[in-house]
């Protein structure tokens, strides 16, 4: 037999057998077929290294095929599991022979396995029922296997996450610091910021899933605001869901877009209103635009330099959307705009239910 | 190109491959801070290869893990291949390594700025 005759590594679910002599192998294979068991039939030492490494569900032997060199080679294969890895293994006895004393020899031999003697002459019923309990274990210790290498996939993704998380609050932090006029502005722009940054992961990770609403996080970014008694922002917009990439610097770019105007735009003063509108656009593409626009505030004068906000809301949205946004310093009002296609950011592109309000 | 006469070169026109818009952000900031100029940014390989904007730039600064997957050595092969140098600015180091014959640098993040630095002269194909 050639190797690619060999069970696929991994799936664990077929019998080995090793009975070289009479027509044991053979009628054992007929038996176990005739149950839907998958078998591969091994006649010699150089043939069983290699069906080992296989990764069979069960072996099934017979104990005067164990020579010493046999033995080991099991032996040796047992030692080298993994340790989600306990390979049963059927071994048939005969009534003659001295079998306490090859019981005691193979678990010496074989500590790491799961044993099963029976005494020939037997039924088939007992050693099919046997074998099936067996392969039964060996799909739980698969089990196990397959939770053990997705978990080092969870940590192998939460470590880039935390990576990336870190990179972000450090490049916050160098921005705020080189727009900062003194140290305590430093502190409140990096705190808000950061808390902006951790509420918008904290509604990604409720809403368990890769998915959050713009809704939802127009709701958690100007939330606090309203509470202290700023209630003069009003979005709307219909349902749509953005990926979390995509939310983060959509609550980030609202974030920037909120504390300007309670600074020095519209929510500055008592009558000053702000409108944030998202629709989708279906003709093009369908294309997501979305709007922030500011009145009644005091007149408006465009910065001598963009500070922190205005840069950040050019390079964040200019990467979310593929184009550059139109923020204008109107002297009524800031207005900040931006068209782009639906796919890059939402995740669920053919949103059709509308709903208004929040 | 070339130097003027007093010595003054122009500024690098350095393209930017990040899909984290506060770090494509922060690396403008770098860039300008350097004299250099940020001549346009993708969050792809993808949107790399569809933008015009890509073609005229002196060199560019990478991330490993991009919109579109693993995808930056992929970037900084067909960059190679038109001749534009590029710099890995990555926080997996190891993957960087990997494909360290693509770029002619690597800048671990979180990015320091004399790090970032240095290592952007390197994007100056006239020495």
């Amino acid at each position: 037999m050639s190797s690619s005759d060999l069970a696929e590594p991994g799936a664990l679910d077929q019998v080995l057998i090793l009975a070289p002599y009479r027509r044991d192998a053979a009628y054992l294979g007929q038996l176990l077929a005739e149950y839907d068991m998958g078998v591969a039939t091994c006649i010699s030492a150089d043939e069983l290294t290699a069906y080992l490494a296989a990764g069979p569900g069960v072996f099934v032997t017979t104990h005067e095929a164990l020579t010493p060199t046999l033995i080991d080679i099991v032996a040796r294969h047992l030692n080298a599991q993994p340790p989600w890895s306990d390979m049963p293994i059927v071994v048939l006895l005969d009534r003659a022979s001295p079998n306490s004393r090859i019981r005691g020899q193979l678990a010496a031999a074989w500590p790491r396995s799961r044993q099963l003697f029976y005494q020939r002459p037997l039924t088939q019923v007992e050693l099919v029922s046997g074998i099936q309990s067996a392969l039964l274990a060996r799909m739980r210790q698969r089990e196990v296997r397959d939770h053990i290498e997705r978990e080092i996939e969870l940590r192998r993704e939460l470590n880039h996450r935390v990576k990336n998380i870190l990179a972000s609050v450090f490049s916050i932090f160098e921005m705020t610091r080189r727009g900062a006029t003194s140290v305590d502005a430093l502190a409140d722009d990096f705190g808000a910021r950061l808390t902006a940054l951790s509420n918008v992961h904290s509604a990604v990770f409720e809403a368990k899933g890769e998915a959050i609403s713009i809704a939802e996080i127009a709701r958690l970014t100007f939330d606090p605001y309203r509470q202290m008694g700023v209630s003069r922002i009003d979005a709307s917009g219909p349902s749509v869901m953005l990926t979390r990439e995509a939310g983060t610097t959509l609550a980030l770019c609202l974030h920037e877009l909120t504390t300007n105007a309670i600074k020095y735009g519209a929510l500055s003063v008592p009558n000053g209103q702000v409108a944030f509108h998202w629709d989708i656009l279906p003709d093009l593409g369908p294309d997501l635009s979305v709007l922030w626009q500011e009145t009644g505030g005091p007149p408006v004068v465009a910065p001598s330099r963009s500070g922190y906000g205005t840069r950040y809301l050019r390079a964040a949205l200019g990467g979310l959307f593929g184009a550059k946004p139109d923020i204008m310093f109107a002297t009524d009002g800031l207005r900040c705009e931006i068209n782009g296609p639906l796919a890059r950011v939402a995740c669920n592109p053919e949103a059709p239910d509308s709903v208004s309000g929040l | 190109m070339t130097s003027d006469t007093i010595g003054v070169r122009k500024p690098l026109r350095i393209y930017c491959i990040e899909d984290n818009p506060l770090i494509v952000f922060h690396i403008e900031h770098l860039i300008e801070k350097a004299g250099h100029v940020l001549a346009g940014f993708a969050d792809s390989f993808s949107q790399l290869t569809a933008d015009p904007a890509a073609i005229d730039i002196d060199g560019a600064l990478v991330d490993v893990d991009l919109a579109d997957g693993r995808t930056g050595p992929d970037a900084a092969a067909w960059l190679k291949e038109r001749g534009i140098p590029s710099i890995f600015v990555t926080g997996q180091q190891d993957i960087a390594n990997l494909y360290a014959d693509r770029v002619v640098g690597v800048v671990i993040k979180p990015i320091v700025a004399q790090d970032f630095a240095d290592k952007v002269q390197r994007l100056d194909g006239r020495t």
